[in-house]
């Protein structure tokens, strides 16, 4: 059964997960942005939302990481962080 | 001084009891009602719904009762307190719509007083316990105060109510009991496990006493006990009436079906959903002043069938600060969430829905913390950054589902922008309070709608904030302005709802100034995530201008609308800070947004323009988030537009103009 995962991610019975604006190849089930490009960039970059560098009140690095799919290019997770720590955002669905 | 375990405090390590083993505990020192299955079973629809009803209905007369006799502004006006009807072992049968945190773990409590008061002093009609232990239940930290009450029907113990609230001040280092420099409890105010304060209809004076003593405004505190006792006052008249009317056994009946539905209809919505587990982590910056470390809060949600799993492995271990939460703390981080997006069409019982869930978490980490760990701020600390990721992975869960990801909501807010007050008021007497503006925090973006714009707190459905007016009058204090800031809802496709700002200066006070907490978090990372690509809200950010010519300004006739027309020494507040305010200090608080859904380019380009239009979004962050160009004329220039999305579509993913993805 195909599922949505998301707004921007959809799953096929066979587990594989594809981009559903343009129909890359992402991943699959257990890793469904094994294939999406991932960037680090300064926090700011997210905009003026952001009041003030991390460095004023925090010592680890932050920084804001977002994946996108290879394709075209659509923002599928976006996430300010500290940089020294892997992204703790997953989802897996079960194929079925 | 590091932390050090305390022998016997493991009294006090409450867990959820099932009801077989309570009544096991309990034996004959209190007759607890019962009612046999087969009158749950005969319960005709309409008795069922009425009753039902009624139930829900009571609870929102305890709320009105509370805030009628309350004094203070926290309840009064911002709606910072709960109510519970719970069944004889305390198992909850109808939450109140108010901070569904606070009333998250009343059961426990409850359950507690049951197994551990029955036989000494025992339990007995126009009894009241009153509990600020969050390592009991019944709150989140010790501010939160709940008071409980069983209610005999023909000599058993056929139910209990449970009324809690916020209370302004109960002692500790600093005023608000909010110690910013606490490494450990013994900083902050003194937990007190549940103790019969109320006996046979009385209020207990040595008891009141010993409750009272503890703090800056034992009056206000006072005024609070009595609001919380006719709120369960008000309750045992309704429920007797009730009972009265249609029969304890059916009454009871009616309390078990109420459960039993909520599990079952959220049984059926989770079959509904594809299996499947999602992560998350929420961080907090500093846990106490001078501390500038990140700690965080790991959850996986499992779904399998019709059942949750929140497994919180990973967790970081429990830190010297006020951050911490305990077991109970952590349950009232998640139950909002299930309650607000996942059961809206549900009874809100918790007692059938925790029968749904399962909780994984380690003693020893910063959302189940063992004493003495510090736990002043748990409520807004790791007790709300357990709700920011029971958010993200609940919505990634319901957005699989065609129909239910129509519930599903981003992060609202982040956390609760913490500023204190305390001094001399302007009629010459002592006064604490903690500021409640960040009640009108943004809520996060949907699947289909951007967020409502300082809609509230989503733990708080019924949450409001007072009016400027009304804290002016309360309390030594003028306002520059409070309005919504700009930019700081999470960008997306559908954008979170925006917060906002206050600026105000002490005013009127004896001493000339007021002293200052600020426990506010999100500065060095926001703490609203986004969801589906959708960037999180903005930061925090707290700003203190010291001798500004604010005064001269207004006897020009002129209000400052912006910092920058203000002179004086400007300083970024840190994330926990404690000072005074002088008369001529101006203090400026910028709250949290909710975190966006969707990415920000595939944003409809008009509904960007209507946000410039409407201050929602600025010029700077139209083009350089979400790649719209608008016009001197406010509308939307297309080709332009359709230039700048290109290259930021390029340039946000590190590639140059010609550069081929990878």
């Amino acid at each position: 059964m195909t599922v949505h995962i998301d707004e921007n991610l959809v799953q096929d019975d066979a587990g594989a997960v594809n981009c559903r604006h343009c129909d890359a190849a992402l991943g699959v089930a257990q890793q469904p942005l094994r294939d999406a490009r991932v960037r680090e960039s300064d926090p700011r970059t997210a905009g003026p939302s952001v009041r003030a560098d991390s460095g004023h009140f925090a010592d680890r690095p932050v920084v804001l990481r977002q994946t996108f799919c290879p394709g075209c290019l659509t923002l599928l997770q976006s996430e300010i962080v500290p940089g020294d720590e892997p992204s703790g955002r997953t989802r897996s669905v079960v194929a079925r | 001084m590091p932390v050090i375990p305390v022998a016997g405090s493991e009294k006090f390590a409450n867990l959820p009891t099932t009801p077989e083993e309570t009544r096991r505990i309990v034996g004959d020192s209190v007759r607890l009602h019962d009612v046999d299955r087969s009158v749950v079973d005969a319960l005709d629809p309409l008795t069922y719904e009425v009753v039902r009803h009624r139930l829900t209905s009571i609870t929102e007369e305890m709320g009105e009762a509370l805030k009628r006799m309350s004094g203070s502004v926290v309840v009064t006006d911002c709606n910072d307190f709960d109510a519970a009807i719970m069944d004889e072992v305390g198992d909850v049968v109808q939450v109140g719509l108010y901070n569904t945190e606070l009333a998250a773990s009343l059961d426990m409590a409850a359950n507690w007083t049951l197994r551990n008061r029955c036989a000494r002093p025992g339990i007995a009609p126009g009894d009241m316990f009153l509990c600020n232990d969050p390592w009991v239940g019944g709150g989140l930290h010790q501010n939160d105060t709940s008071l409980f009450a069983p209610l005999f029907v023909d000599g058993e113990l056929f139910c209990w109510t449970g009324a809690v609230a916020h209370q302004v001040d109960l002692g500790g280092v600093s005023p608000g009991s909010w110690s910013v420099g606490a490494t450990d409890v013994f900083w902050e105010s003194l937990p007190t496990p549940p103790v019969k304060i109320v006996e046979g209809g009385e209020i207990r004076q040595d008891i009141e006493d010993v409750w009272l003593r503890r703090s800056r405004v034992p009056k206000l505190v006072a005024l609070d006990l009595r609001a919380k006792i006719g709120a369960n006052n008000v309750a045992h008249e309704r429920l007797r009436a009730l009972c009265d009317k249609y029969g304890a056994d059916v009454v009871k009946a009616v309390m078990r079906r109420t459960m039993d539905d909520a599990e079952q209809r959220l049984r059926a919505k989770l079959r509904e959903i594809p299996d499947g587990s999602w992560s998350s982590v929420a961080h907090q910056d500093s846990a106490r002043s001078g501390d500038r470390g990140i700690y965080r809060i790991v959850l996986t949600l499992t779904k399998t069938d019709d059942r949750l799993v929140f497994d919180f492995t990973g967790t970081d271990p429990q830190v010297d600060g006020l951050i911490n939460c305990t077991f109970a703390g952590l349950r009232g981080g998640i139950m909002p969430v299930l309650l607000t997006m996942v059961c809206g069409d549900i009874p809100w019982a918790c007692g059938g829905i925790y029968r749904c869930i399962e909780i994984i978490s380690e003693p020893g980490t910063i959302n189940n913390c063992t004493f003495p760990a510090g736990i002043g701020k748990a409520s807004v600390a790791s007790g709300w950054a357990t709700t920011n990721v029971a958010t993200e992975c609940l919505a990634g869960m319901l957005d699989t589902h065609p129909e239910h990801r129509k519930r599903l909501m981003s992060v609202c807010c982040g956390t609760w922008d913490f500023a204190l007050l305390a001094g001399v008021d302007q009629r010459g007497g002592g006064f604490v309070t903690m500021l409640c503006d960040s009640m009108a925090g943004g809520l996060g973006a949907r699947s289909d709608s951007d967020g409502v714009d300082t809609g509230g707190l989503a733990c708080i459905p019924m949450g409001r904030v007072a009016d400027v007016e009304m804290n002016e009058f309360a309390f030594p204090m003028l306002y520059l302005w409070r309005r919504e800031e700009p930019d700081s809802g999470g960008p997306g496709r559908f954008r979170g709802g925006v917060g906002a700002s206050s600026c105000f200066i002490p005013y009127d006070s004896p001493l000339g100034g007021v002293h200052l907490v600020v426990s506010a978090p999100g500065k060095a990372l926001p703490l609203a995530g986004g969801l589906s690509g959708g960037l999180p809200a903005g930061t925090q950010h707290d700003v203190l201008v010291r001798n500004t010519d604010v005064h001269a300004r207004f006897a020009a006739g002129r209000i400052p609308a912006s910092l920058d027309e203000l002179a004086g020494t400007t300083d970024l507040v840190p994330t926990h800070h404690e000072t005074d305010l002088g008369a001529a200090d101006v203090y400026y608080t910028h709250w949290q947004g909710g975190g966006g859904y969707g990415d920000p380019l595939r944003r409809d380009p008009a509904a960007v323009a209507a946000d410039v239009a409407a201050h929602k979004v600025s010029p700077a962050g139209a083009g350089d988030v979400y790649g719209v160009v608008v016009d001197d004329r406010g509308a939307v220039d297309e080709d332009a537009t359709t230039t700048r999305r290109a290259a930021l579509r390029r340039s946000r993913a590190g590639l140059g103009a010609e550069e081929v993805p990878a």
